[in-house]
């Protein structure tokens, strides 16, 4: 019934999918339904965001690079923000649709803190306004090209939430966009299952074990990145951290020359 | 619309304790037009060997012919009858033939070894590519909804009259939801010293 | 000239195309009775072969008395959960009263076809008590198309879930027996075989089932394990 990657199926047997146009049975078929497309495709680009929770807080990690095509072209560009003192987000895919959302989160934040309600902003309402925005602009056929994880402390409990550009969002302990959900988030998961509650120093060694992983794995990753740790007592964005690799075993690989 | 769904058809075969059974709707239809209400989907191959294709009727027809030619061959030259395992390769083999512009059918096979009566089921999709099971098989417009229903009524060791009333149960009510198949049914209970072939009267439309 | 030509040998970068819409599963399945209805959902999110959560249940308690299942395209399930949530507030502070089902079905309906050419990719099914306290069921297509019915199951494993309801609630191909309506425990038990058996053979159903029972006493849901591969 539905393809199981790219499309989704037809809304019932041999009908059309989602968006498209029916064409009644012995009807005349109109072929200039063509819809109107504009700005559709990334341009720079950074690859995967690794989060997790762990006992009292969570953790978050974003490479630095910021790729342009295969180009490596900026090797310092940073893909977390730092929302206020209990959020976090991560952002994967065009960097400017980032900025773009940068802007409108921050004075979103000043427009929220000039109102002096003692009300802010916390990682809940951030997704859910991050998940609204991405879902206004995708029905317009106008997507911001990114995937968020929203990380942060929601009353006293760690959250995690993550939202993609058709606005499809959920909350999880564990999150990965990108290629990181092929490569990291198995390990993340497993090592949650087998200790459920790890704590904050595991977490980190965790995701710096995981980041290194995307710096071997991922064409388009580099060993070089953010990691902010989020906790009641704030935000803390470490780095730009270079991880230390080992090629010794490189020579090894063959049949790709 | 695939071919496939063409004219419509839904054909499951089950496992028993010393038997097997298969089953199919009676329907053939052009599309949404129900054009008759006896059409053969299961053929006898032999005394405990059956054959369901579902499918584009017009190459049911066909491939029925081309395989009767082949078996008849097998069985002088060997001068014994063949066992269902053989048979099914026998099938997979000329449907691989037509890798690239396979007939549009499904086979399921159900039947009894000759010598030792053991239970065997098994399908394929159009270019031969065989599948056997330990459980039940199913092909078809409606295989969705064939899944669903033996998947639940279906246990290990169902004596023949038991096994009748699961498939028959898990067939009709499957294809009942299925615009282009059902319109009746058939059922060959094969068991080591008889078969038993049943109608079912559904309902119309 | 010639850049020209030189020019037209680069071919344009691949873009990447833009879908405005995914499938992430799930399966919903809602029977009313006498005097309950019942709504089940997985808990599965997934896309394509991967599995985003294991905890993601598909129904959402309206009211006191009314839950709806919703499923398909996650980001569309989320919009139109808090469409109608908001709906239901203004009408609950309008009126001082909670929205009754029919309505809530009625008001879905009008919801849904409000977006009749650029559709929520949803499959719904409203369950509740009506206003005399039975048990109901209303089931949707995307575009707001609905009718009253006793059971029905929606989304990714619907094919495989609704022919046994037929023969098991609606007492379908069971000559000389008349169908009885089931006790809510009786459901509940039909429920969960019949999950698992979708789950053996749908990936996009799995990980747990979310059972919830309306009665006049208010809701109660039970969490029930699937296979998770």
């Amino acid at each position: 019934m539905m393809s199981i990657n790219g499309s989704p199926g037809p809304l019932w047997t041999g009908g059309p999918i989602p968006g498209q146009f029916y064409n009644f049975p012995g009807g005349k078929s109109d072929s200039n339904n063509t819809q109107r497309v504009r700005s559709v495709n990334p341009i720079v680009t950074g690859t995967s965001v690794l989060a997790v929770q762990f006992k009292g807080g969570v953790v978050i990690a974003a490479d630095t690079l910021g790729s342009y095509g295969s180009l490596a072209k900026y090797r310092d560009l940073k893909r977390l923000l730092k929302v206020n003192d209990t959020t976090v987000i991560g952002a994967a895919g065009d960097y400017a649709d980032f900025q773009y959302m940068s802007n409108i989160i921050q004075q979103q934040v000043i427009n929220d803190e000039v109102i002096n309600d003692g009300f802010g902003y916390t990682p809940k309402s951030v997704h859910c306004l991050l998940t609204r925005i991405l879902y206004n602009r995708r029905s317009q056929f106008n997507p911001l090209w990114n995937t968020y994880i929203i990380a942060g402390i929601e009353e006293d409990q760690p959250y995690l939430g993550y939202v993609d550009k058709i606005g499809m969002a959920y909350e999880a302990p564990s999150l990965a966009c990108g290629f990181g959900a092929y490569v990291a988030l198995p390990i993340i998961r497993d090592a949650l299952e087998k200790k459920p509650d790890i704590s904050k120093d595991e977490a980190v060694a965790l995701i710096d074990r995981c980041m290194k992983l995307m710096y071997y794995r991922d064409a388009r990753a580099l060993n070089k990145y953010q990691l902010a740790v989020i906790t009641k007592d704030g935000v803390d964005i470490k780095g730009p951290i270079i991880s230390e690799t080992n090629w010794e075993v490189a020579h090894m690989i063959r049949g790709y020359e | 619309m695939s071919i496939l769904a063409y004219n419509g058809a839904a054909i499951m075969a089950m496992k028993g304790k010393n038997c097997v059974a298969i089953a199919a709707d009676r329907r053939f239809g052009i599309q949404g037009q129900t054009v008759s209400m006896d059409f053969d989907k299961i053929f006898e191959m032999g005394p405990h060997l059956y054959l369901g294709l579902p499918g584009l009727a017009t190459d049911v027809q066909t491939v029925l012919q081309r395989l009767k030619f082949r078996l008849n061959m097998y069985e002088l030259r060997e001068n014994r009858r063949i066992k269902p395992k053989t048979f099914m390769s026998m099938v997979s083999n000329l449907l691989y033939e037509k890798r690239f512009g396979p007939y549009f059918i499904e086979p399921v096979i159900a039947g009894l070894d000759p010598k030792t009566g053991e239970p065997y089921i098994a399908s394929m999709d159009l270019i031969g590519c065989p599948m056997e099971t330990n459980d039940f098989v199913v092909s078809g417009t409606c295989s969705e909804q064939m899944y669903g229903m033996c998947e639940s009524l279906w246990e290990p060791d169902l004596g023949p009259d038991d096994l009748f009333e699961t498939i028959s149960q898990a067939l009709m009510n499957a294809f009942d939801r299925d615009a282009v198949s059902g319109w009746g049914a058939v059922v060959y209970i094969i068991e080591k010293d008889k078969v038993t072939k049943k109608f079912l009267k559904t309902r119309q439309d | 000239m010639a850049s020209a030509s030189v020019l037209s040998e680069y071919k344009a970068p691949i873009s990447a195309h833009f879908s405005p819409y995914d499938f992430n599963g799930g399966t919903v399945l809602a029977i009313a009775g006498n005097d309950f209805a019942l709504i089940a959902t997985d808990t599965r999110l997934s896309q394509g072969f991967a599995i985003h959560s294991r905890e993601c249940p598909k129904t959402f308690t309206l009211t006191n008395n009314t839950i709806l299942g919703c499923c398909g395209f996650h980001g569309d399930v989320l919009t139109l959960t808090k469409t109608l949530a908001a709906r239901l507030q203004i009408f609950e502070k309008d009126h001082n009263k909670p929205m009754p089902t029919a309505s809530i079905a009625a008001m879905l309906s009008t919801i849904l076809y409000y977006r009749r050419f650029f559709p929520y990719y949803t499959h719904n099914v409203v369950a509740g008590l009506d206003e005399e306290g039975k048990g109901c069921v209303y089931s949707f297509d995307p575009v707001g198309c609905y009718e009253k019915e006793s059971f029905r199951a929606k989304g990714s494993a619907s094919a495989m879930l609704q022919p046994l309801l037929d023969n098991q609630i609606g007492g379908k191909n069971q000559n000389g027996y008349t169908a009885q309506s089931l006790t809510s425990t009786q459901c509940v038990a039909l429920v969960k075989d019949v999950f698992t058996s979708a789950a053996e053979r749908d990936i996009y159903t799995g990980d747990n089932i979310i059972i919830s029972v309306v009665n006049k006493d208010g809701i109660k849901s039970e969490k029930f394990p699937l296979r998770r591969d």
